[in-house]
Order: structure tokens, then C-alpha cells, then sequence
């Protein structure tokens, strides 16, 4: 009896175990193979690469038109991240703490292009452009980003205020500080890292959306992923892998660097 | 102490502009007779909706997005499972595994798995030398490779809402039951799995959505002989120039992903409500 | 909507963005944009026209590949401010451009290269700067006897390693017209073309998007055999990728590719530089040398080297040897045909 339970919890912890290496390896290795590729002298994305070498690396030195847009890419990530914050904090301020149907309601339709096809609004919005005759332009661009990257501030931000303690910031209040300077020395200090890992997110995910540039770009507003998937489908240039690896490691870098100053995995959960 | 609801209004009213009214006017645009613009009509939906074909990639879409969830839920449960109960030193590095491909660009997550599952990739190396198959298999443009592929790229979306479900699981419940005598299977169905049933409805949400909408990993690891929703939309609407066609068939696929995700925030309420009780 | 109050809030958001984000609004500035073809074309126009422009006018500008179809959709869904400067195109959407007024005239008499052209690439609408050639690609390391025919794509011993591309580009059209033609049809019936593909189903192992995809698919090992356009693989071969183009012997199927420039273009005059650039005689030699194989069209250079030895010496052998399709007739079915296509093959 007890032999048979030892085997059977045996059983499960093999099936526990072994589904999650498998997907632990599933998550590590694309990564993995793409850095491999990348260093690799010859001009298929052949596995393993028949010889090593920084060629790739190096081309990226002259390649103007990727180069381009990820200079636009940055500049539309940094102004959409900006905007977000701005937009997003005092909202998430204001919501966080109302129990009021209203609240609800704005929290859901704040929330709504996480689970909405992006795609869908992409189109939507290159409609609504070009029937009130605004053409297609980086302002454009950062407005339909700012839609669906603002959500992630938001959802950081609210979280930090609901642990906020309020019985600090009633004290402070009783103690004749206005609020407006109550909220600059103590409920912003509090709530920073929140606001810092939303931010990094939208900055992020606008960094590397495609639905919505795919209708909002042209080719003086080149955007860095739409660039290199057309690359990717068009000539399949080994460059590419070398770009991948260039934002693997910054992604990492950054990643890390956010966990020590915002505490990025605690507020993704 | 609260702010007022009047600090949301500039994100309230940004959101009107130019969240709401664009999709107002996609359903403005989609109730056009055709491409002219100038009577209004039903016919756009009533094309999509008795095409056999055009159901036919509603239909496909909609089930590559169950795959893709079955599959993120096998495997990503017990990740989400190990990080609960494995070792402390353990977390961070599973947290960094978990995290790296959430912010790493989609487009370079699709292009490893063109290399992945290439002729010359990967698979086919080992196969090759392990003597399995004698002739490269065919794996990219295939509907098996689009599912494994979107699972890793979505894999994140739903092993983190699993790892805040577990986490606030009572260990204790578990050694109860196991002092009761349950062996370790029925005591991971019946206590372990319905306790985190809402993390559970909120990651396949989050796949779900995200899965069907995922244009590039569809295309590039799909190739041209598979057609799903976002290309159907985006050939409409850009090579084909038909506007209020592609505005139809977005309504359509917002509706169904609509219903979709109620239907997982209903379940979600429930399973909360029981796992509370 | 009224006009003003669309004028007063377009005016209103500018002002506002330029005021928050003035590096913005200074990327805005107008570069001079070329839809150039996907793969070889694009690199070989990055490689060799784009310094030219350059080194011409001191200007920037950037590519953005497309296929022709795209192009011209690009371009009508917004005539009054057009997202692109310079066009290319095959004869079909070509005829569709011009048809539709999406093209300024060429200023023939400002032109100091227009009167050297060979008489077909002569065109006042926009001249043609290079001729295109579609034969048979294949990989001579997996396939040991060399093609002859269209009609070897449906031996047995192809089973799913025929590529293709969908009917969106002029390889796909012309590639099915011709099977047609083979099956006893015709530009204005490929009913028959259609059933042929439908039979082909079993080989191909892909339906490429466009002619660029199409080659990466040689060098990923992906297809082994299929229609391609002689330009598109030269330059993977010169890196090594193991490729072959031959002629089979119902003939290739050659066409003249044309530039334009597009009407209310901002940048017309960097425009007429651009294509003034791609009709000079030096960058036509250097196109049509090594590792680019572009057919010229500029009387001045002369036919040598590879392409002399695979496709022919002059124009007047090329038109000689060539198939040359009817695309106005073609042009009156195409998108029922891609439409078709979609529903039926891909």
C-alpha cells in the first residue's frame, strides 16, 4: 500500500518535472539558437553554422536602412512611453482606490486592448486618420501605440497604490501639507518602482509592435520590427540574426537592470 | 484619502478620440455597400458570414487558438508548478526564462523558429544524425509548426497569472490532504488545479487572445498556403484596397474574441467565487 | 465632417505634438522614398543605385520594397499626399498604373539619358531601366539532372519540393499563364493553367509570398525546384547558395520592368535624379556585372559576360528568343485570377 502511493507520487513528480524542463527548454533555446546563428560565416541560417565569425555584426555597421528604423523605433518608443506615463498615472491614481461603478467601468475600457486584436484597432485607426485627413505620421504613430501600451502602466501603477499605506498619507495630510506636496514627497517615492516597470514595459512593447505600425507606418516612419520581418520574408539576410542578437542582449540587460531598481517580476504577476 | 475620478478624464477622453471612435467609425466603415463609400448596407457581413471560405478562416483561427492554449497550459503549468516548489535559488533564474522572451521583440521569438524548424535547422540535423529519417521532414509551413511556435512565443502570458495562483495556494492544504491519504494525482485534481482555476481561466485568456491575433509568427512561420484572420484582414485592406470589406471581417473577429474572452471572465468570477468559498 | 473643423483639429494635434515632441516632428522631413522589388532587386539597388543617387544630389532617401500590386494600392488609397516618390513596376500593373493616373510623364527633354535607351525601353510614361527574364531555378546539389521543361515540376520524384509564388507578383501570373498555354490555353483563358496547379499540389512545398521569398526558400533548402526570375537567385549564388537557372525549352518569359514617377510626389525632382541615376550607363554596367546580372537597357552598355552566355547577346536576340506576354488582356482578369488562386491553391 504505502509502496504503491511512493510510486505513484514518484510518477507525478516525473510528469511535473519532466513537462516543466521541457518547456523551461522550450523558452531558453530559440533565444539560444538565434545568438549561435548569428555568429555564423556563412550566409544560411543553417544549424550548427558551418564556421564562426563577427561578420554579421559588422555588417550591421553599413546597414542604413535598419539603422534607420530603429532610430525611428526608439523615438516613437520613447515619445509613446512619455505620453503613457503622463496620461497613465494620474488616471491609475484616480481609479485605483474608487470603489465606484464609474472606476470599474474606466478600469475595463482602460484595460480592453490588452485582450482586443490589435490588428483590428491597427485598421480602425488608419480609418479614423484619414477621415478626418490627418496623414499617416510619427504623431499618428505614437497615438495608436499610446492606446495599447498604456495599459501596462496602468496596471503596474494601480497596483503599487493599492499597497500603498493611507493612514502615511492621511497623517500628512492632518499635518497641513498640501496635497499636491504630499503626493510629490511620499505617495510618488511609493509608488516610483510601480510606474518605472509599467513604463519599461510600454516602452517595450511599443519598441516591438507591429498590428498597430502595420497600418499607421510608411517608409519615412520605418519601424524596426515591421523592417525586419519584411526582411525576414523578402531576403532572409543573415543580418537579421545579428539584429536579434544585438536586442537579445539589450532586452536582457535592461531586464535585469529593471529588476534591481523596480522590482520588474514581482509587478508582472 | 482618494483622488477624484476627475484625474482619469485626459486618458478618458484620449481613449474616446482615438480608441472608441476609431473602432466606431471600423463599424461605420463596415456597414458600407462597397468600396465607393456611398450607401449603407448590410451586404459586408452577409458576404463574410455565407462564404465557406471566408467561415473557413474564421473557423481555423479560432481553433489554432484553442491549440496553441492546450498546448501553453501543458507546459506551462508545471513550470508555473516547479517555480512554486522548487528550490529558492531556483526562482530567479526561472523568472529571467520566463520573462526574456515576454520582452524580446515577436519578430526575432518567429525568426528562431524559422530556424529552428528549417530544413537545414535544428530538428532536421538531429534527426538526421540520429539516423530517424533519411530525408529533411517538412516542418515550417505547417499548421503543427504555427502551434508550437506561438505556444513558446505566448508561453509567458500564461505561466505568470499561474505562478500567482499557486503561490497563494496553502502548502498546508496539500500535506492535509496527502495525511488523508489522497495520492499525489488526486490531490493535484482535486485540490491543486481547482484552487488555481482563476489564474488558470486568466492565462488561457491572455494566450488565447494573444494567439489568434499574432500576425507575424502566423505568417512568417505559416507561410503563403495558411491563411488566418489578421492576414485575411490586412490583404483586404492593404493589397486589395476593399475598406469596407476589411472593416466587416474586423467586427466579425472582434465579436468572436469578445465572446471569447467573456466567456472566460464569467468562468473566472465563478472559479473565483468557489475557490473563495 | 466639415472641412474647417477637420482643418482646425488637424492643425490643433500637429501644433500640439510639435510642441511635446519637437525631434518628432524634425524626422518628419521629407526623404525621397523608392518602392523598389523584394530581395535581389532591393540589394542591388541599395548596393549600386542608392550610393549613385547620393553621390548626385547629396540627398538621403530609402527603399521600400514592395510588389507592384502594393505599390499601386499604397499609392491610390491616398493620391493627394502619396507615401511614395518613385515607383517600379512590371508591364501588368504598370498598364494599371498609367491607367489609373498614378504617374507623372517622364520629362523626357530634361533627360540626359532617355534618348540612349533601346527603343522598347523608350516609354514617356517612365522609361524601363532594365528587362527581366523568368526560367526555371533550381538546386543542383538535390536535383542531379538538369530541368528542361516546365512539365518536369510534375514528376513524381519532386513530391513537395516545387516552390511557388502566389499570383500577386508577374512571376506567378506569367508563370501560370504559360502553364496554360502549355494545356492548350490562353492571357484571356487559364482555366486549364489553374487545373495544373491544382494537379501540382502534391509537390509544392511552398507558396511564396513574393519572388524574394521565393529565393530565400532556395537558400533556407526549403524548395529545390521551381519558376524563378534569373536576377533574384544571382546574387544568392554568388554567395555560395547552391542555385541554377535554365531555360526550358517552351522558352522563357521575359517583360520590361519600368520606373515612374508618382504623381503629386513632394520630391519630384529628386525623383527624375533617382531615375535619371538608374538609366545612367554606369550604374547599368555595374548592375549588369557580377553579382547583380541585371539586363540593361541603356544602348550604351553592351550585353556581356554571364548574361550574354545564359540569355542573350542583345535586345534584338532576347526579344527573339523570349516569350512575351499579353498583359492588357491579362490585366482585365488578374484579380479574379489572385482571388482564385488564393481560394483554390494557397
Amino acid at each position: 500500500m504505502h509502496r504503491q502511493e511512493g510510486l505513484e507520487a514518484l510518477g507525478f513528480r516525473i510528469v511535473m518535472w519532466g513537462l516543466a524542463a521541457l518547456s523551461f527548454v522550450l523558452l531558453l533555446a530559440p533565444s539560444l539558437v538565434v545568438v549561435v546563428v548569428s555568429f555564423t560565416s556563412g550566409y544560411s541560417l543553417k544549424f550548427p553554422p558551418p564556421g564562426y565569425s563577427f561578420r554579421w555584426y559588422v555588417s550591421l555597421l553599413d546597414a542604413w536602412q535598419l539603422q534607420f528604423a530603429a532610430g525611428n523605433s526608439l523615438e516613437i518608443a520613447a515619445a509613446t512611453t512619455a505620453l503613457s506615463v503622463l496620461l497613465g498615472v494620474p488616471a491609475a491614481l484616480a481609479i485605483a482606490r474608487s470603489p465606484t461603478a464609474r472606476a470599474r467601468a474606466l478600469d475595463s475600457l482602460f484595460m480592453s486592448p490588452l485582450v482586443l486584436p490589435a490588428l483590428s484597432f491597427g485598421l480602425a485607426s488608419l480609418m479614423f486618420f484619414s477621415l478626418i485627413g490627418l496623414p499617416v505620421s510619427p504623431l499618428t504613430l505614437v497615438i495608436g501605440h499610446v492606446v495599447v501600451c498604456v495599459p501596462y502602466v496602468m496596471r503596474t501603477t494601480i497596483a503599487s497604490v493599492a499597497q500603498l499605506e493611507f493612514s502615511l498619507l492621511e497623517s500628512s495630510a492632518s499635518l497641513g501639507a498640501s496635497r499636491w506636496y504630499t503626493f510629490r514627497r511620499i505617495t510618488l517615492p511609493l509608488i516610483r518602482p510601480g510606474i518605472l516597470a509599467g513604463a519599461f514595459i510600454a516602452f517595450m512593447s511599443s519598441f516591438d509592435n507591429v498590428p498597430v505600425s502595420l497600418f499607421l507606418r510608411d517608409a519615412r516612419t520605418d519601424m524596426l520590427p515591421i523592417r525586419m520581418w519584411q526582411d525576414l520574408e523578402g531576403k532572409l539576410d543573415v543580418s537579421i540574426a545579428a539584429v536579434s542578437g544585438v536586442m537579445i542582449v539589450v532586452t536582457l540587460s535592461l531586464m535585469i537592470l529593471m529588476e534591481r531598481v523596480a522590482g520588474l517580476s514581482r509587478r508582472l504577476r | 484619502m482618494s483622488y477624484e475620478l476627475k484625474l482619469a478624464a485626459p486618458l478618458a477622453a484620449f481613449f474616446g478620440l482615438f480608441f472608441i471612435l476609431p473602432l466606431l467609425i471600423l463599424l461605420y466603415v463596415s456597414l458600407q455597400a462597397d468600396t465607393a463609400m456611398t450607401s449603407m448596407a448590410v451586404s459586408q457581413f452577409t458576404r463574410f458570414l455565407f462564404d465557406p471560405f471566408s467561415l473557413s478562416v474564421l473557423a481555423h483561427t479560432l481553433f489554432l487558438g484553442v491549440e496553441v492554449t492546450a498546448l501553453c497550459l501543458i507546459l506551462g503549468f508545471p513550470l508555473a508548478w516547479a517555480y512554486v516548489r522548487g528550490p529558492a535559488w531556483a526562482q530567479p533564474i526561472l523568472i529571467v526564462v520566463v520573462l526574456l522572451p515576454l520582452l524580446t521583440s515577436v519578430v526575432v521569438r518567429t525568426f528562431a523558429w524559422i530556424v529552428i524548424l528549417g530544413r537545414q535547422g535544428i530538428v532536421n540535423s538531429a534527426l538526421l544524425s540520429l539516423g530517424l529519417t533519411d530525408t529533411p521532414l517538412r516542418l515550417l509551413y505547417t499548421e503543427g509548426g504555427v502551434v508550437v511556435a506561438l505556444a513558446q512565443v505566448q508561453m509567458p502570458l500564461m505561466v505568470l497569472p499561474l505562478i500567482t495562483a499557486l503561490s497563494r495556494i496553502d502548502r498546508n492544504l496539500d500535506d492535509a490532504s496527502a495525511a488523508l491519504g489522497a495520492g499525489a494525482w488526486r490531490g493535484f485534481w482535486r485540490v491543486t488545479v481547482p484552487l488555481s482555476l482563476p489564474g488558470i481561466l486568466a492565462g488561457c485568456m491572455l494566450t488565447y487572445a494573444a494567439a489568434i491575433t499574432a500576425f507575424i509568427t502566423q505568417s512568417l512561420v505559416g507561410g503563403g498556403q495558411m491563411l488566418f484572420m489578421p492576414m485575411y484582414i490586412y490583404q483586404q485592406a492593404t493589397a486589395l484596397q476593399n475598406w469596407p470589406f476589411a472593416a466587416a471581417i474586423s467586427i466579425v473577429f472582434l465579436a468572436a474574441v469578445l465572446a471569447v474572452v467573456s466567456v472566460f471572465n464569467v468562468l473566472g468570477r465563478l472559479s473565483k467565487a468557489h475557490a473563495e468559498a | 465632417m466639415k472641412p474647417t473643423r477637420r482643418g482646425l483639429m488637424t492643425g490643433a494635434l500637429t501644433l500640439a505634438a510639435m510642441q511635446t515632441f519637437p525631434r518628432l516632428s524634425h524626422a518628419q522631413a521629407r526623404r525621397l522614398v523608392f518602392a523598389t522589388f523584394t530581395g535581389s532587386w532591393e540589394e542591388a539597388h541599395k548596393d549600386v543605385l542608392v550610393p549613385a543617387f547620393r553621390k548626385a544630389t547629396n540627398a538621403e532617401m530609402v527603399l521600400d520594397p514592395m510588389l507592384s500590386v502594393d505599390q499601386i494600392a499604397k499609392v491610390k488609397a491616398s493620391m493627394s499626399n502619396p507615401p511614395i516618390d518613385v515607383m517600379l513596376h512590371d508591364p501588368g500593373p504598370a498598364l494599371v498604373a498609367i491607367d489609373q493616373g498614378l504617374v507623372e510623364s517622364y520629362p523626357v527633354a530634361d533627360s540626359k539619358h532617355y534618348a540612349d535607351l533601346i527603343s522598347e525601353a523608350q516609354v514617356a510614361t517612365g522609361p524601363a531601366p532594365f528587362f527581366q527574364v523568368v526560367g526555371m531555378t533550381y538546386n543542383p546539389d538535390k536535383v542531379k539532372t538538369p530541368p528542361s521543361s516546365w512539365k518536369d515540376l510534375w514528376k513524381p520524384e519532386f513530391k513537395s519540393r516545387v516552390g511557388i509564388t502566389n499570383l500577386n507578383s508577374t512571376l506567378g501570373t506569367g508563370f501560370l499563364v504559360e502553364i496554360a498555354r502549355m494545356h492548350g490555353g490562353s492571357e484571356s483563358n487559364v482555366d486549364a493553367g489553374f487545373q495544373a496547379i491544382k494537379d501540382l499540389k502534391p509537390n509544392i512545398a511552398a507558396v511564396a509570398a513574393n519572388p524574394g521569398q521565393l529565393a530565400t526558400l532556395y537558400q533556407q533548402g526549403q524548395v529545390d525546384i521551381g519558376p524563378g526570375n534569373f536576377n533574384a537567385i544571382q546574387i544568392l549564388k554568388a554567395r555560395g547558395v547552391p542555385v541554377e537557372f535554365v531555360i526550358p525549352k517552351e522558352g522563357a518569359i521575359a517583360f520590361k520592368t519600368t520606373i515612374h514617377i508618382v504623381k503629386n510626389s513632394p520630391n519630384k525632382e529628386l525623383a527624375f535624379k533617382l531615375i535619371e541615376a538608374a538609366l545612367s550607363p554606369e550604374v547599368q554596367e555595374k548592375l549588369m556585372n557580377s553579382p547583380y546580372l541585371i539586363v540593361p537597357t541603356n544602348a550604351k552598355v553592351k550585353m556581356t559576360g554571364e548574361i550574354a552566355k545564359v540569355l542573350a547577346g542583345s535586345v534584338e536576340e532576347l526579344k527573339k528568343k523570349f516569350v512575351f506576354q499579353d498583359w492588357k488582356t491579362i490585366n482585365t482578369q488578374r484579380s479574379a485570377w489572385i482571388e482564385r488562386f488564393n481560394r483554390e491553391i494557397a
